[in-house]
Parts: C-alpha cells; structure tokens; sequence
C-alpha cells in the first residue's frame, strides 16, 4: 500500500484519535488532523492531502458546507472527500452522492478497516 | 196497495138494519151528511197516518181518530204476540170506562183457529155482546164485562199485504177493535168500511215501519262496519304515531349518543352523501349536521382532503372496511390529525348501500409517536459516534500492537468488543426499524435483476458463512422487480445470517428464489438447523421474540432482524412466513411482486 496523507475532520477527539491510531495501525500512512470545518479547509490548503474523511454532523460548519467550501478552492476542489456519517440511510447516501463526493462511511465503523475501504473506494 | 177483496171475506153476524124506505128521509138525510163528513174525516186520518213514520205514533193517531169518528167509547190496537198471547197496545177510551191499555190477554182469551180466521180476511160486528145469537162464550162475555163492553168491532191487521206474491198467506198481526160501553150498537157499513180501510192503513204503516226498521238495521250495520272501519284506521293511526314516537324516542337516543362523543360520528350514502351527522361536526368544523345534511363529502372537507379521501371512500363503497390516517383542517385553521374509519353499510342483498365513518382525533398520539421517533433517532445517531470510538479502541487493542495482554485479559477485552458489536447493530436495529414504522423513510423502488440482489446479499454474508463453516448455495434468477434494492439485501442478509447461525458446520444454507404465475416472485432461505416449534413461527416476527431467550445472548442477535424483515417486505406488498420441522429446518420465504406483471 503506497503511502498516503489522510485529513480527518471532525470535532469529537476520541474519533479523531481512533481513526489516527487504526489507519497507521495498518497502513502507515500519515494522518493530519481538524476539529472544525474552517480547520479542515485550511489544514487541506496548506497540506493537500490525498485524501479527506469528513464528518457530516459538526457545530458551525457542517460536513456539507465544508465540502462545498472545498469545491470552491481550485486547490482543493480536487481532493477525493469521504464523508464520516451517522445517518445510513438510502436516501441520504443518495444525497451525499448527488453531491460529488467520493464515498459515505457509515458510524460506527472499525478504524482499523478504513484503510482497505478507503482505498476500495478510490480504487487506489 | 190493498187487494184484499172485503165483500167475499167479510162476515157478520149484525142484524141487518132496518129496510130504508125509497124516498130518503130525515135520518136518512142525516146519515149521508155523516157519511159525507166519514169519507172527508177519514182523508184526514190517512193524510194524517201517511205523515208519520214513527209506527206508535200512527197507531195512536188511529185509534184516537176512530174513537172520534165513531164516536165509540173505546178504541184500541191489539196485537197479536207470536207464543199466541197479545197485548193491547193502544188505546183511546173515554175516563168512564176502564183502559186496558197494556193489558196482557193470554191466549184463551183469543185462540188460535180465531186467529186464522181473522187472518183470513173475518169481521166480527157484535151489535150487543149479550144478545143470545151473539154467539159468544159465557166466560169471554164474562171476561169483556170487566171492560164494560156492550157492542163491538173486531177487523184484523194484516201483515204481509205489501206483498205481490198473492200465493203468500196473510199473517195475522193484530186486532183494531171498537167497543161501546153504555148500550149496544148497530154497527153501519161505514163504521166496517172505516174500520177496515184504517186495518188496511196500519198494515202499511206497518210494512213500512218494518221497511223502515229494516233500513234502519241496514244503516245500523253499516254504520257499526263504518265505526269499525273508523276504529281500526284510529288504531293504525295510534299504532303509526306510537312507532313514530318509538322512532323519535330512538332516534333522540342516537343523537345523545352520538353528540355525546367526542368523535365524528356519520352515515354517507351511495352517492357519498352525508345521511347522519353528529354534533361534533359542528365543534370540529363549524358545520351544523343540519347543513351538512345531503352534502356531498367533497363539499364537506374540501378538494384537497378529499382527494386524500376519495381511495378509501370508493373502497368502502365496494363494501371493504377502511382505517386510514388523515390530516383534516378544523374550523380555526389548525390541522388535525385524525384517525378514520369507513364500515360500508350492506342491505339484504349484500349491496353497498353506503357507508359508517367514524372518525376520532390522534394528534396527542401522533405527538407521543413523533417524540418517541425523534428519541429514538437522536439516541440512536448520537449512540454512532461515541461507539465508533469504543469500537475502534477495543479493535486496536486487540491487534496486541499497543501491548500484549494477559490471557484474562484478552478475554476481557473479547467480551467487550462482542458487547460493542452487539450494541452497534441493535442500535442500527432499532433505528432502522423506527424509521420504517414511523414512515419517515420511503421505499425507493428501482428496477432491479433478482440474481443482482441474490449475488450481494450472498458476499455479504460470505465472511460470516466462513467463520461459521457454512456453505451457502444459490441458484440465480434472471427477473426483475421493482423494489428498494437496499432494503431488500438487508432483508435477505438477515435471513441468512439467522440461517447461518442456526446451522450446524458443514451444513448447507440455500437461498433461491422462483417466479410464479400469480404475478409474485417468491424468496425462499432454507437451513438444516435446529427448526422452530409450531407455536413460534407466528411470533418470531414480532420484535424481541426470540424462539429461546438465551438465543439472543448466544448467538448475538438483537431480535429485531425479522421485525424489520417483515417490515421491510409489508412494505414492497409482500408477505413473509416462516415454515419448519423441528429438528430437520426452516424455511423463511417471503414474496414480492413481479414487475409488469
């Protein structure tokens, strides 16, 4: 698996800590962390990671918004986004990808499979 | 009138009166001016009989006019009784001489061989009832000495003289009879004529009178068939007014009912207008029953309601029973939930005739259930996040890479990330079951092929059929159905996951599916396991209802997996059951609609 640069953004730590722990548990790749959606446009800015998992249910800036904001940037309009959601339902999925987003990741999830998902997803 | 011949009949046994001399003389002269005056008198007497109908009055007329005419001491009216008795039951007499006005005579007194020669037409003229060639019997002239009777006349009353039929025999119906009292009398021809033609006078009356009486039974009968015709209309009437009380007495009872309740009671009839509306139409919408009376019911509720209506009223008017849910609008604006039912109303013939709907309030059940729902959705989403992390954690931990645990402790650490994942599906359990149950989530039907679905579901539950030692088998179809794709994979990967875990190593679990010709495609999981008593293969569907409560904790199970199954089906307008034999296996089919069909 070549090494990648993975963005997490979500405001709950313990989430942002597992995700940290089972991707590098697995895949030694590297992984850049946000607590805010203002946090994760500018971390993906300035880092350009290869990847960014995004949670939907966030304070302020929601996933969605975020994901908007991200298309907006040239820079970053390009990045693959995977949302990180509570809500799994069809139409919701169905939503999400009428957006343009790369895949949905339904909590609760195992951390240590997201790097096989991630990389099934992007067909990396 | 009479045709009575008097000259051949009539007998007497009066002296015959002196020879009259050629030239009249004085008395002679007399007796004409008298007769004048009988013949004038006597129009008098018939015009005055003729005048009356009343039959006593008549005979009282008569014997009064005769005792003047004749200027007899006693006139009087006998009548003959049928037991051969008689009875006068007239009579004009002067005071001096003793009345026998309703006297009875007993039949001694007047034989019945008088009788029939009396009836035979006989005029008795007796000039002195003491003279020897008078003829009468020593104990009558004794009997007619008490009355004080010297002379006497004796012509009959006739019944019958009416009659044309001249072969019927006179019947004898009485006597008029004159006396004088102080002396004897020679009767003259014109006291017999007088007296006869009034006999024959009475006769009519008579027969009049009975005419009379009989007209007046006729009237009396009619009049009773009348009376009786008029009684029972009255007690048809009384009886229409009594059911018509009864009627109304019922009728005010309904309405006290009905208006007593705190729900829309109605009656719509065929053309689906309203027949019976109770007072809560009026609380509810402002509408009076009165005015509702006759409406139709989208005039009622208006075209949007009614347009939710019209499905369910057209169903009732095909004779099924109806519920449904519906939103309506009440008088100040606010929506209400409501709760509806249709019971069509069948005649004799089993024809619609209309419809019974009772319609009741759920908005506070309604409130209760979206509470519930919105708890159950934000328990549940916000359970998600804190188990990832939980999940994730134990996961890590596990790999050993973050340092290597005792033996207890490795067990530890599998208890709790068994609880985890039990925890994770029953909470993705109960939402996906609360969000099909409360409607939230729609069925996204999308045309898919049956072999499509059956692949999914089958890798999905590849890893799960290893880890068991399982083999899963299934022969795919080429149909297809237009369904939710996901929700069907969820159902068919339930089912075989409970098939997987009840099967033994090395068993077996088939999944096939066969298109039938009454438009349904029927699923069918089969497993070799342990089987389901008879009595559970109803209730496994209901929720938390497991065959063997320890099953749940054995086999990690949440027992909502066939809840939402059948939920999941009921939804695409299949039916799910489950067939077994104890020790041999179930089979779980389910059936979906075929496309096009």
């Amino acid at each position: 698996m070549p090494a990648k640069r993975v963005l997490i953004v979500d405001d709950e730590e313990s989430i942002q800590t597992v995700v940290q722990f089972g991707i590098q548990m697995v895949a030694d790749w590297s992984v850049l962390i946000a607590s805010s959606g203002t946090q994760g446009i500018a971390t993906a800015l300035a880092e350009r990671p290869d990847v960014i998992l995004l949670d939907v249910m966030m304070p302020d800036m929601d996933g969605i918004a975020t994901f908007k904001a991200l298309q907006m940037h040239p820079e970053t309009a390009e990045i693959p986004v995977i949302f990180l959601t509570a809500k799994a339902q069809t139409s919701e999925r169905r939503q999400f990808n009428d957006l343009g987003v790369s895949g949905v990741i339904t909590k609760p999830f195992n951390s240590l499979d997201l790097p096989d998902q991630i990389t099934k997803m992007l067909d990396w | 009138m009479s045709k009575r011949k008097r000259s051949d009949s009539r007998q007497t046994n009066q002296q015959p009166s002196p020879k009259s001399s050629s030239k009249p003389s004085l008395q002679e002269h007399d007796e004409l001016w008298r007769q004048r005056q009988w013949v004038k008198l006597f129009a008098e007497v018939t015009l005055k009989i003729r005048q009356s109908l009343q039959f006593k009055e008549i005979l009282r007329t008569t014997v009064t006019e005769v005792q003047r005419l004749l200027q007899a001491d006693r006139v009087l009216i006998y009548q003959v009784l049928p037991n051969g008795t008689g009875r006068a039951i007239s009579e004009a007499v002067l005071p001096e001489y003793p009345a026998i006005l309703d006297l009875e005579f007993p039949e001694e007194v007047f034989p019945t061989e008088y009788q029939q020669l009396y009836a035979g037409g006989r005029v008795r003229a007796i000039a002195d009832v003491h003279a020897t060639d008078a003829g009468l019997s020593d104990c009558l002239v004794e009997f007619i000495n008490q009355f004080d009777i010297k002379a006497k006349l004796i012509v009959p009353i006739l019944q019958g003289l009416n009659s044309h039929e001249s072969a019927t025999q006179n019947q004898l119906w009485g006597l008029l009879i004159a006396h004088h009292c102080d002396r004897p009398h020679q009767w003259v021809d014109f006291e017999l004529e007088l007296m006869q033609q009034l006999a024959d006078q009475i006769s009519i009356a008579l027969a009049q009178a009975q005419l009379l009486e009989h007209l007046e039974e006729i009237v009396e009968v009619r009049t009773a068939e009348l009376q009786e015709v008029n009684r029972s209309l009255q007690q048809e009437i009384i009886d229409r007014m009594q059911a018509e009380a009864a009627l109304r007495r019922s009728e005010e009872q309904l309405r006290l009912i009905t208006n007593a309740l705190p729900v829309l009671i109605a009656y719509v009839d065929d053309r689906q207008c309203y027949r019976f509306n109770n007072k809560a139409y009026e609380d509810w919408l402002g509408k009076s029953p009165v005015d509702i009376y006759g409406s139709d019911l989208q005039s009622v509720w208006g075209t949007d309601c009614y347009q939710r209506m019209q499905t369910h009223v057209q169903s009732a008017l095909l004779g099924h029973i109806v519920t449904y849910e519906n939103e309506i609008t009440l008088k100040d604006s606010l929506p209400c939930c409501v709760n509806v039912t249709y019971i069509p109303h069948l005649d004799d013939r089993k024809e619609v005739k209309g419809f019974f709907a009772l319609t009741s309030d759920i908005s506070d059940r309604k409130a209760i259930e979206r509470m519930k729902d919105e708890f159950i959705a934000v328990v549940s989403h916000e359970l998600r996040t804190p188990l990832t992390s939980l999940h994730s954690a134990l996961k890590i931990l596990a790999t050993g890479r973050l340092g290597t645990l005792s033996i207890d402790g490795q067990q530890m650490l599998e208890i709790a990330d068994d609880s985890t994942e039990r925890l994770v599906r029953l909470v993705n359990n109960v939402l996906d079951l609360q969000r099909i149950e409360s409607g939230e989530v729609k069925m996204e039907k999308q045309v898919c092929n049956v072999s499509a679905l059956m692949i999914q579901a089958i890798e999905a539950m590849q890893p799960m059929a290893q880890q068991h030692e399982v083999v899963l088998a299934m022969k795919p179809i080429d149909i297809e159905i237009l369904v939710d794709s996901d929700y069907i994979v969820q159902a068919l990967t339930n089912l075989i996951s409970n098939a997987i875990k009840f099967s033994s190593p090395d068993r077996t679990v088939w999944l096939t599916v066969e298109s039938h010709k009454n438009a349904e495609v029927l699923f069918q999981i089969r497993d070799r396991g342990q089987g389901i008593p008879s009595d559970k293969l109803e209730s496994i569907f209901e929720r938390f209802q497991q065959v063997d409560s320890s099953d749940s904790r054995r086999k990690g199970g949440t027992g909502l997996g066939l809840t939402i199954c059948r939920k999941i089906i009921e939804q695409h307008e299949g039916r799910i059951w489950a067939e077994s034999t104890l020790g041999k296996g179930s089979t779980f089919s389910f059936t979906l609609p075929r496309l096009n069909a």
